[in-house]
C-alpha cells in the first residue's frame, strides 16, 4: 500500500519535473522580450532643467567619506541652482552595488543615476540590456566629444553592436575626479637616505638600489591578493598609451607583448630576485602591507590614488610621483574617473540627470574635489591647495595626463576574467613558476578568447 | 541549496520507519488531506523558493549567459563538459579531496578517539572540555578565517612558536605557499568540525546500553577491543550524520578561503564554491555558475544518499 503511493507520488513529480523542464527549455534565460538589444537614446534632448517643473532624481553610489563628501556637496550645489529638483542619494557598498545593479535598474522605483563600473562586466552588459541610456544626444548637446579627451571619453563608450568597447556611443560619463595608478614615496625615507625624488625609471632603480643597500626596504609590496598596481604602473612606463588602449579595447592587432607587459613583469621579477618587495610579500596582503607603509615601513610603493587616505600631517610625508615613459617622450598612466556615471533606462527625466552629469563634469566640480583633497579631472589651471605634498603632486600628475591625453584604461577591462588572469599568473611568476613570457601568453589567450566570445 | 538537498536526505533516512499506520479507513483519509491542507502553505513557499531556483539553475546550466543581456546561448552540456576540459575547473574537484581528508577524515578520527578516551575515563572536567572543542561551531566562520588569516602570517603566532622553538626551518607563508596553503586552509577546517563531531560521539557513547560494554569486559576485551567491537558500532547513525555533514561542508568551502586566499596563490586553493561565486557574480557567466552549482548539489545528494543507505544496511 505505502509503497504503491510512493510510486505515484514519484510518477506525479516525475511527470511535473518533465513538465516543467520542457515549458523551461521553450524560453532561453534573460528572454523576457524582444530579443533585439537596440539601445534606447532619447530623441528630444533640452538643457533645460528650470522647465522640468519638480523633479526628485534618485542617486545611488558607493563613494564614502571624502568622495561622500563631495558628491553631498555636487548634489546641494545644483540643487541650489536649480531649486525645482530634489537628488536622494542612496550609498552602498561597491562590491554590492556593482553586483546588483543590473536588477535595481530594472526596478520600477529604482534609481535614475547610478555609479557603474567601466569594462565590459558593468557598463557593457547595462548597456547591451538596454538598462542605460546612450547618451550621445546629450554627448552633442553639450559638446563632451570637445570637452573630455579622447582617452578619458573612450572608457565610456560601446558601439551599439557591442561588439567593441572605447569607441561607438556614449554609455556613461565620467566626472570631474580621477583615480590614477603611480608611485608614492616616504619623503623622510628619502632624505635620510639622503636620496633625490627620482624623476625616471633608472632613478629609482637607482634609489632602490641605495634604499636597500641601507637596511630599507625599497618596495611596499603584497602578494597575498594578487596586487596589480605595479605591473600597471611600470606597463605605462614601457607601453605607449595607444598600444595599451588599443590592447584593452580588443584590438586584435596588438598583443600583450606590444603592450609592453613581458617588459613590466620582467622588471617585477628583476626587483624580487633583488629583494626589493617587501619581505614575506607572498603571505602579505594590501591591507597589512599599507597599513606598515604609512608606519615608515618601505621607501617606495606603487597604489591607486585615495587608496592610502592620507590625511593631515600625511598629506606632506608621502609624494607621489607619475613616471615618464621610458622612451622619453611624455607621460602615461592607468587613470580613469572613479565611476561611470549611468542614467537608468526607465527614467521619466533624462534631461535633468544628463544636466546632472553634464554638472560633475563642470570645472566648479573639479575644483570642489581639490578642496575636499581629491585628484581633480578634465580641467587644468585650477586653485591648487597651499600645503599637502603629496595632493599637489596627484594633480600635478593628473594635469600632465590631460596634457599628455596619456590616460590608459585599467587593464581588467580586457576581458570579464582579466584581473584573476593576472594575479593568478603575478603569483606564479613571483613563486618562480612561470616566466614574464608565461604571463603574457596567458594574458593574450584570456582576452582572444574573450573576443572570439564576442564575435561569435 | 546544496546543503538543503544534503539535510532533506537525512530527514528523510532519519524517518524512513516510521510506525505502520492504517491509511485505508475514511477516518484516516480525511486526516491526511486535513495534513495536506496544512502543510500546503508551507509547501507553497518551498516550491517558490527552493524548487522553482533549482530547476532555473539546472536550465541556465545549459546556456552562456551575462545575467542581464536579453540574449543567451544555448550551450548544451558545455558548461559541464568544463569540469573536464578547463584545468583550473577539474582542479577544484582536487582541491576537495585534500578538503576532505582535513574537514572529514581527520576530525572523525580525532572524534572517536576522543569520544572513547573522554567516556571511559569520566574525568572532572569533561564538560569543559566538550565546550572548548564545540566553541568553533559557535562563531562565524568570517571570524575563524580572520583569526587564523592572522596566525598563519609571516609573522603570526604559527611562525613566531615554530621561531621560538628553535625549527625556522619549517616556517614560511603559509597562505602565500604553493604547496601548504590548501592544507593549512583544510587544518582550519579540522579545527571546526572536530569538536561537532566529538560532540555527536559523545552523546552517541552514552545512549549505548552500558550492558554491552559489561559483557565485552566480562569476555575479556581491551580498551582496543572495545572500541571497534561496541563504540564504533553502536556509533554507526552518528557516524552517518557526521561524514554527511562534513563531507558537504568540505564540499561547500568558501568562506574560509574568499576571505584568506581567495582561491591563491595562483589557483592552488580554489574551490567548486569559489569558481561558482566568481562565474555567478564577478565574471559573468551565470551558465557557468548554475553547471558548478547543479554539480556540487548533485556530488552533495549522491553523497548523503548513499551514506543513509550504508548506515540503515543492517
Amino acid at each position: 500500500m505505502k509503497a504503491q503511493k510512493n510510486r505515484s507520488i514519484h510518477r506525479v513529480g516525475t511527470v511535473a519535473c518533465a513538465a516543467l523542464v520542457l515549458g523551461l527549455a521553450a524560453c532561453a534565460p534573460g528572454g523576457g522580450g524582444s530579443g533585439a538589444t537596440t539601445s534606447t537614446a532619447p530623441s528630444d534632448v533640452s538643457t533645460d532643467v528650470a522647465a522640468a517643473g519638480d523633479v526628485t532624481l534618485k542617486l545611488s553610489d558607493f563613494w564614502k567619506s571624502a568622495e561622500g563628501e563631495w558628491i553631498d556637496n555636487r548634489i546641494a550645489a545644483f540643487e541650489d541652482l536649480y531649486p525645482n529638483v530634489t537628488i536622494k542619494r542612496t550609498q552602498e557598498e561597491w562590491t554590492q552595488l556593482v553586483s546588483t545593479l543590473n536588477l535595481q535598474l530594472q526596478d520600477a522605483s529604482g534609481p535614475d543615476i547610478a555609479s557603474a563600473n567601466n569594462g565590459w562586466q558593468s557598463l557593457g552588459t547595462l548597456a547591451e540590456a538596454n538598462l542605460v541610456l546612450n547618451l550621445d544626444p546629450y554627448a552633442e548637446l553639450y559638446g563632451w566629444n570637445e570637452s573630455v579627451p579622447n582617452t578619458i571619453a573612450r572608457q565610456n563608450q560601446f558601439t551599439t553592436d557591442f561588439s567593441a568597447i572605447g569607441e561607438g556611443s556614449w554609455f556613461a560619463t565620467p566626472v570631474a575626479r580621477a583615480t590614477l595608478t603611480g608611485l608614492y614615496y616616504n619623503v623622510e625615507k628619502l632624505e635620510a637616505l639622503g636620496l633625490d625624488v627620482p624623476t625616471t625609471l633608472p632613478e629609482l632603480e637607482t634609489a632602490a638600489a641605495a634604499a636597500a643597500a641601507a637596511g630599507e626596504v625599497p618596495f611596499s609590496y603584497s602578494g597575498l591578493d594578487g596586487n596589480t598596481a605595479m605591473l600597471f604602473s611600470l606597463q605605462a612606463v614601457f607601453g605607449t598609451a595607444t598600444d595599451i588602449n588599443d590592447f584593452i579595447y580588443g584590438d586584435p592587432e596588438v598583443t600583450a607583448a606590444q603592450s609592453k607587459l613581458t617588459e613590466a613583469a620582467a622588471t617585477m621579477v628583476t626587483w624580487a630576485d633583488n629583494g626589493w618587495l617587501s619581505p614575506d610579500f607572498e603571505g602579505l596582503d594590501s591591507q597589512t602591507t599599507l597599513a606598515s607603509f604609512l608606519d615608515g615601513d618601505g621607501v617606495f610603493r606603487f597604489d591607486y590614488t585615495g587608496t592610502l587616505g592620507l590625511t593631515g600631517d600625511q598629506l606632506d610625508e608621502f609624494g607621489y610621483i607619475q613616471l615618464p615613459q621610458e622612451s622619453g617622450s611624455g607621460t602615461v598612466g592607468v587613470g580613469a574617473a572613479p565611476a561611470a556615471m549611468v542614467i537608468a533606462s526607465k527614467t521619466e527625466h533624462p534631461d535633468v540627470a544628463a544636466a546632472f552629469l553634464d554638472f560633475l563634469m563642470s570645472e566648479e566640480s573639479a575644483q570642489a574635489a581639490i578642496d575636499l583633497g581629491m585628484v581633480p579631472m578634465l580641467h587644468n589651471d585650477l586653485d591648487t591647495p597651499s600645503t599637502g605634498r603629496s595632493l599637489n603632486e596627484e594633480i600635478a600628475a593628473a594635469a600632465s595626463l590631460n596634457a599628455d591625453d596619456g590616460y590608459v584604461p585599467y587593464f581588467d577591462w580586457s576581458s570579464p576574467t582579466m584581473l584573476d588572469t593576472v594575479s593568478q599568473n603575478l603569483q606564479l611568476m613571483l613563486a618562480g613558476r612561470v616566466a614574464p613570457e608565461d604571463l603574457t601568453a596567458a594574458v593574450d589567450a584570456d582576452r582572444d578568447a574573450f573576443l572570439a566570445q564576442l564575435g561569435s | 541549496m546544496s546543503n538543503a538537498a544534503a539535510t532533506a536526505a537525512l530527514a528523510d533516512g532519519a524517518t524512513a520507519h516510521p510506525s505502520a499506520r492504517a491509511g485505508g479507513s475514511p477516518a484516516a483519509r480525511r486526516r491526511r488531506r486535513i495534513g495536506l491542507l496544512l502543510a500546503a502553505p508551507g509547501l507553497a513557499v518551498y516550491a517558490v523558493v527552493v524548487l522553482w531556483p533549482l530547476v532555473q539553475s539546472i536550465q541556465y546550466s545549459f546556456y552562456s549567459w551575462n545575467g542581464t543581456s536579453a540574449s543567451s546561448t544555448w550551450v548544451g552540456l558545455r558548461n559541464y563538459l568544463n569540469f573536464f576540459t578547463d584545468p583550473v575547473l577539474s582542479a577544484t574537484l582536487g582541491h576537495v579531496l585534500v578538503l576532505l581528508i582535513f574537514f572529514s577524515a581527520i576530525p572523525i578520527a580525532l572524534g572517536l578517539l576522543a569520544a572513547a578516551v573522554i567516556t571511559r575515563s569520566r574525568s572532572r572536567g569533561g564538560a569543559v572540555f566538550r565546550w572548548i572543542y564545540f566553541l568553533p561551531q559557535v562563531l562565524t566562520s568570517v571570524v575563524i578565517a580572520l583569526v587564523f588569516k592572522r596566525m598563519y602570517a609571516p609573522e603570526g603566532p604559527v611562525n613566531e612558536t615554530l621561531r621560538a622553538l628553535g625549527l625556522d626551518a619549517l616556517t614560511r607563508n603559509w597562505l602565500g605557499d604553493f604547496t601548504w596553503a590548501l592544507p593549512a586552509l583544510g587544518l582550519i577546517g579540522t579545527w571546526i568540525t572536530f569538536g561537532f563531531c566529538m560532540v555527536l560521539f559523545i552523546s552517541g557513547v552514552s545512549a549505548i546500553s552500558p550492558e554491552l560494554y559489561e559483557a565485552a569486559r566480562v569476555d575479556g576485551a581491551g580498551p582496543v577491543r572495545e572500541f571497534f567491537s561496541v563504540t564504533v558500532p553502536g556509533l554507526r547513525g552518528q557516524l552517518a550524520v557526521a561524514i554527511t555533514l562534513t563531507v558537504t561542508a568540505a564540499l561547500r568551502t568558501f568562506d574560509l578561503v574568499w576571505i584568506t586566499t581567495r582561491g591563491g596563490p595562483g589557483t592552488a586553493t580554489q574551490t567548486p564554491a569559489i569558481a561558482l561565486y566568481k562565474a555567478a557574480f564577478v565574471n559573468p557567466d551565470v551558465g557557468q555558475a548554475a553547471a558548478i552549482g547543479v554539480v556540487m548539489a548533485v556530488l552533495c545528494l549522491v553523497i548523503a544518499v548513499v551514506v543513509t543507505r550504508i548506515s540503515e544496511r543492517e
